[in-house]
Order: structure tokens, then sequence, then C-alpha cells
């Protein structure tokens, strides 16, 4: 097949970054039926959008990493999640030890629980709060900042970070000539950046001199030479990407799995009397809506054929997991939140060998933060006084969450 | 024809017409359990090797899915063959109460409310178990099996009390319980028998309870809050007894003088549908709403119609009681 053969895409030119992070699935459907692989003007790139294309190109041996032109501009090289070979290889070998299962089995339980216990005491007998902002995103940066060794630094300011950082990541729209449209979009993570250096900056210092059980430590340490560390320059894209996606997601998760059992009270019910049904109710939650929408990409590294199109060496493609997790050939009713749906394998964590590091510690995160809320509020029920509003194409999740129990 | 059935290192002998769950607990193999008829899915497990017969297990219980993906029902499941078995989630090592076959003798019977008997079995040899367990009777003649809790402590092991309702047509009720059963009768039982019991005495921290009954259902209550008053005289226990009228309460002396040796037990009698004089009036699980305004930190037993075991697991969580602290008996009465 030939390009000239393949539908007409003109409505495309017609979408917004606006319309996306508002609502992308309608045009990501449309994308599914039309044209699984396709050049979306506003993004200046190719879209995967099916499981099959994703699943396909994230695994190919013709494609390897690349970062989106708007996540380079935030997070600069080498970042983790947009860089190969021998670089790749270090810098994964730097993050894994303490994201291996059987380490975060060690200490995830200890680490986690009281965090999630220490945020519901705060607001348990209040007989109503918004989860995304007092327990989902709290837990989820408590966690993760304490892991890091960012134990000085606010919850608030973690929550601060990463919604500055997400917003400049995902500042995608780009102009015909292949600009970044929104030039200004980009100020605020900047900001961001600055003040994290300002406060890990006197932290790496200190390491560098006093290793200590931290993550950070351990990446400027493990596997150097006696006397020598990893440079900081070297490790701060990765310090970004954790700060961003690492502290956003699980809270983002949380709150989806949430939404989506509201969605379905006797299947909430059961997950609150069946707290084995946690690791299940997560896993449907973020197929349902995908935490990691549309951040990843991946380039050809030779001319290759997907999907029936023909892409030249060094074609980006964005991974569109969040569409292909409501790929209707995978998934029946994808729209429908739905625990007993057969437990397919989803593409929430991505695939291939960039597939998510994090993937143990996060669910395991998020099922302690959950198991702890629905023992302490066994009768929680969504505000429905409240709306809610999911926002994002680049990472999306609830922007609040109102519940309500009796106390 | 036997087979060898290996759970947890252990192997034990199953004929090919015995239950897995049953051939185990026999062994002194503990496996989790409850209901023994295939609806609650407690033994649900894995069949690492080997091929089982599913026998009558029900597709809600086990669906068709779980079936191609090895699971089964160890209280329905026959062996085909030598079969290895791994329970689910966290298999830890528990003391097992073997179950076992015995004949009884009836040592008494006395109506105690309307259509309602208490059954007295004597062993000849005691009967290992927790309060909370039950067993189950041989209907003579039939074949068939009736479950009924015990009501003892776990050191009234040689006399068995059972509370029993008459079911109108009910084969092992009207045709025999309440129709020709007299003392010094043999009866057939086995036990015991469900996982509807305390914790062992070291791991209960003497925190609140709360247990609802309904009819007979007060049976297993009996001897839990008996057992748990005992281990820590202390702590804070409310038993509702609901019944539909004033003549279908039983042990209220019993009760009461309970009551009156712990001061933290209280007995609440309710009556859902001919009010009388000195009664509450109501569900039982209505009547706890309105008296306990948190129940963090409590634990919740309830025994009695699904309907009533329903509205209290919500009762209870209504009242933020953790849910994994809510037990309930999971086997539910035979239909006539």
């Amino acid at each position: 097949m030939t390009t000239t053969e393949r539908p007409d895409l003109s409505w495309l030119d017609e979408v917004t970054m606006a319309d996306l992070e508002r609502n992308p699935y309608a045009t990501y459907e449309r994308l599914r039926a039309e044209a699984p692989l396709a050049y979306v003007p506003v993004l200046g790139s190719y879209v995967a959008s099916t499981e099959e294309v994703c699943r396909e190109i994230a695994t190919s041996p013709d494609f390897e990493a690349v970062i989106t032109p708007a996540g380079g501009r935030t997070f600069g090289h080498p970042a983790v999640i947009g860089v190969n070979g021998d670089v790749h290889a270090d810098l994964r070998t730097m993050i894994e030890p303490a994201l291996q299962p059987a380490e975060v089995d060690r200490w995830i339980d200890d680490l986690v629980r009281p965090i999630a216990r220490r945020y519901l005491e705060q607001f348990e007998n209040d007989g109503q709060a918004e989860l995304v902002a007092q327990f989902c995103e709290p837990v989820s940066v408590r966690s993760l900042g304490d892991l890091l060794g960012l134990q000085d630094v606010e919850s608030d300011k973690l929550r601060e970070w990463f919604a500055k950082l997400n917003r400049s990541f995902t500042n995608a729209a780009m102009t015909s000539d292949g600009e970044f449209a929104n030039p200004e979009g980009f100020v605020e993570g900047d900001e961001a950046k600055a003040e994290i250096r300002s406060i890990v900056d006197p932290l790496i210092d200190e390491w560098i001199e006093q290793p200590d059980d931290s993550a950070i430590s351990h990446w400027l340490h493990d596997g150097m030479p006696p006397g020598q560390t990893r440079d900081r320059e070297y490790i701060y894209p990765t310090i970004y990407v954790y700060l961003l996606g690492a502290m956003q997601e699980p809270g983002h998760g949380m709150a989806s799995t949430l939404v989506g059992l509201f969605s379905r009270p006797e299947q909430l019910e059961e997950v609150v009397d069946d707290p084995t049904l946690v690791p299940r109710a997560i896993a449907e939650g973020v197929r349902w809506t995908s935490p990691i929408w549309s951040a990843t990409a991946r380039i050809s590294t030779k001319p290759v054929t997907v999907a029936g199109v023909d892409l030249p060496e060094g074609t980006a493609v964005m991974m569109s997991y969040g569409s292909a997790n409501h790929d209707t050939g995978r998934y029946e009713a994808p729209t429908t939140y739905d625990l007993h749906r057969p437990p397919l394998p989803h593409l929430a964590f991505g695939a291939g060998n960039h597939a998510c590091a994090g993937i143990y510690f996060a669910n395991h995160t998020m099922r302690i933060a959950l198991e702890e809320l629905f023992e302490a509020i066994p009768n929680l029920e969504r505000d429905t006084r409240e709306g809610v509003e999911f926002w994002g194409w680049g990472f999306r999740g609830p922007t609040s969450l109102h519940a309500t129990w009796e106390v | 024809m036997t087979f060898a059935v290996t759970v947890g290192g252990r192997s034990v002998e199953c004929d090919q017409d015995q239950a897995l769950l049953d051939a185990c607990l026999r062994a002194g193999v503990w496996m989790p359990n409850s209901c023994n008829q295939g609806t609650c899915g407690t033994c649900k497990l894995h069949v690492v090797s080997g091929e089982v017969d599913h026998g009558s297990s029900p597709v809600e219980t086990l669906s068709d899915e779980e079936r191609c993906a090895g699971m089964a029902l160890a209280c329905q499941a026959r062996p085909r063959g030598d079969v290895e078995l791994r329970p689910q989630g966290t298999s830890a090592a528990r003391t097992a109460n073997p179950l076992r076959d015995m004949v009884a003798t009836v040592r008494e019977i006395s109506d105690i409310a309307r259509d309602t008997r208490r059954i007295l079995l004597g062993l000849n040899e005691p009967l290992t178990f927790d309060a909370g367990q039950y067993v189950e009777l041989v209907v003579p003649g039939s074949g068939e099996r009736r479950q009924y809790s015990l009501a003892n402590t776990a050191d009234e092991d040689k006399e068995l009390e059972l509370h029993v309702k008459l079911v109108p047509g009910g084969v092992a009720t009207h045709g025999w319980l309440f129709d020709g059963l007299a003392a010094g009768d043999e009866v057939d039982i086995s036990g015991p028998l469900g996982d509807f019991h305390l914790p062992p005495e070291s791991e209960d921290d003497g925190g609140p309870m709360v247990l609802i009954g309904g009819g007979t259902g007060l049976a297993p209550l009996v001897g839990i809050v008996r057992t748990a008053l005992r281990r820590h005289p202390e702590r804070e226990v409310v038993l509702y007894h609901g019944v539909r009228g004033e003549d279908e309460l039983y042990d209220g002396d019993r009760l009461t003088e309970l009551a009156g040796q712990y001061p933290n037990f209280r007995f609440v009698p309710v009556l859902s549908h001919e009010p009388a004089d000195g009664y509450r009036e109501g569900f039982p699980t209505d009547a706890f709403v309105e008296d306990v305004s948190t129940a963090r930190g409590w634990t919740g037993w309830l025994c009695g119609p699904p309907a009533m075991v329903e509205a209290g697991v919500k009762a209870f969580k209504r009242r933020r009681m953790a849910p994994r602290n809510i037990h309930r008996e999971k086997f539910t009465p035979a239909d006539a």
C-alpha cells in the first residue's frame, strides 16, 4: 500500500493540543479506525494509536528510543527514556537495583504503609476529602521522595514540581515549520528545574562525600571506581524523569482506579470486601485511563514499513499507550471500567527494552495506598455534588476526586 | 482407587471419589475453606500438575477461564490422577483440627423456641475444634449431609450442642430431627469444618467485638462469645440476636447471666416482625448502627440468613470496621 491510497486525514489539521488535553479519546478512536499510524500535524510527529502497532514498534529491532521534542527540551540529555546503547544500559543499570521486585519487597510495605496512614489520619474523620490532592498525590510523592533521598522536600513542593514539569514536557504543539508553537510554555518547567537544582545540588554535594542508602546517592556511586562518582549533569535528566513521571503517575493510577470503581459501585464493594482484588482493580484502572497516555516515542533506525506506511530512517513515532489500551480489537467496550474484564496484558507500562523500570514499585505503592484507604474508610463514596474531570494528553488522570463517607 | 495429592510439600492419599479438601483435612493438612458447598470460593486453589474432575463446582464460583487457568475448588474437585496443589495467596502454616468421622449418641433433645430445638450429641472421644466451627450430620437413609454450627467452647469437647430450626418439608429437620429423633439414637457426623472462629489466643488482642446472629445463627456466636470473654474478661462485646418474634428467642437467660459476669458484654435481642414489650424492634443490623457510632478497630461476626449477613457487612463498613475484620459464616442452610 502507498500513502496515496490512504484515507483522507485532513480532519487532523483541525486537532489542537487543547482538544487532546481535554479529551484525546475521540481523536484517537478515529485514528485507530482510519490510520493506526498517522502523521498528526499539531504534534509534528507520527503517532501509533492501536495496540498492535504500538507493540510492534516498541519491540521492533528497527526502532530505538527517542525523547519527544518537548520532552527533550524539558529534561535535557541523557534522560533514560530517550537514550540507547551503552548510555541507556548504564542508566538502567544505575536505576534498576532499587527497583528489582525482590529488593522492593524488602522495604515497600514499611515505606508506603506508614505514609498512607499518616495522610489518612489527617482526614479520615472529616467525612469528606478531595482524594487527588489529599491522598493519591501525597502518598505517591512522599513514598518516592523518601526513597530518592528527598525527605526534606515537602510533599506539596514535589507535587508542584511534577505539575510544572508535566505541562512543560507535554507542551508538544509544533508549527508547520517544526518549531515549538508555544515556547513560553517551557518557562515554568525551567523555573521548576532551577528550584530543583538549588535544592538537590547541595544534597548531591553531601552524597558525594557521604554516601547513604538513598536512591540518588546510589546513582552517584554504584558501579563507579573508588573515589569517583557519576557526573551530576549526566544523572539530572533522569532525576527529572523521576520527578515528573515516577512522582506523578502512581497518584494518577490510584485516582483513575478509584474513579473507575466509583463508576461500578458493586465492583468497588467487592474490592473493599476483598483486598486481594486491589491489584486487579489497579491493572484495570491503568488500562482504562493510562497515566502515561502519550509521553514516549521511538525513532526508526532504517527505512521501514509499519501498518502500510513507509517511514524513512530517522522518523519519530509517538507511542499512544492510552489509546492502545482502548483498542476495540483487543478489549470489549474499552471505555468501560470493568474489574472482571479478562486480564489481558495492557500497555500502560509500555513494552520492549524501554518498558517502565518502576512497574513493580509503582504497582505496590498504589496497592498499599488503596488497601489502607479502604481499610480506614470502607464506606467511601464519590461525592456526587462534584464532577470528575480528567485532563492530559501526555499524562492523564482526574484533576480532582471528591469523596464522602459517614463518620 | 486412590491418588497422591501433594500440597505444600506434604502428600496425602485421596480417593477418586473424594474431594481434595476432604482428603487434606482428614490428614491434618490445613487449607483455606469455609462453606464446603462450592459457593464461597474460599478453597479455590491452583492445580500445579495433574488433572481434576471439577464435580459440581458452580460456574459462578469457578469460571471457565479459571478452570482453563488451572484453578479448582478443593471442596468439590476430585482427583483424576496424582495431583499437586498450591493454595492461593499466602499459605501460612496453620494447625488443622483434623476432620473426622464419628458416631455420636443423642443425649438430649429440647424444644427451646418456636420450631427450634437444641440437640446435645455425646461423643466417645473428644473432638478437637475451635469455637464457631461446624459439623455435618448424615441424614439416615438418604445419604444427605446437613451442616450445623457448634455452640460449644473448645473445652466442651465431648458433648456437642446444636441449634436446629425446622425447615418445613426439609429432609433433615422435618423428616428426621423434628420427627423421630430420640435420645439414645446414634448419628453419623463429620467435623470440624469451616473458618468461622476466633484467631489463636496468642493473636487475639482482646479488641472490641460485635456479633450478630439471626435465628439459630446464634449457635456459633454462643461458643465464640464465651471463648472471647474468657480470654479477655474486660473486652467490649455486643451480641445481637435477631428473630421475627419473641417466641423465637432462646438462651436469653444464659446470655443475660453472662452479661452479669462480664461488665463490658451486652446481649441485645431484637424482634423484626412481632414487637413485644421490653424488646428492641427492627433488624439487628440496624440496631447495631444505632448503638455503635464507630467500629474502627472492632471485629465483626455474622451468622444467619444471607440477607442478614449482607446487611451486616454493610452496617459494619458504614461504621468503618475494616473489611478484613468482618467474619461471616458462609454455609447456608439447605432448602426443603
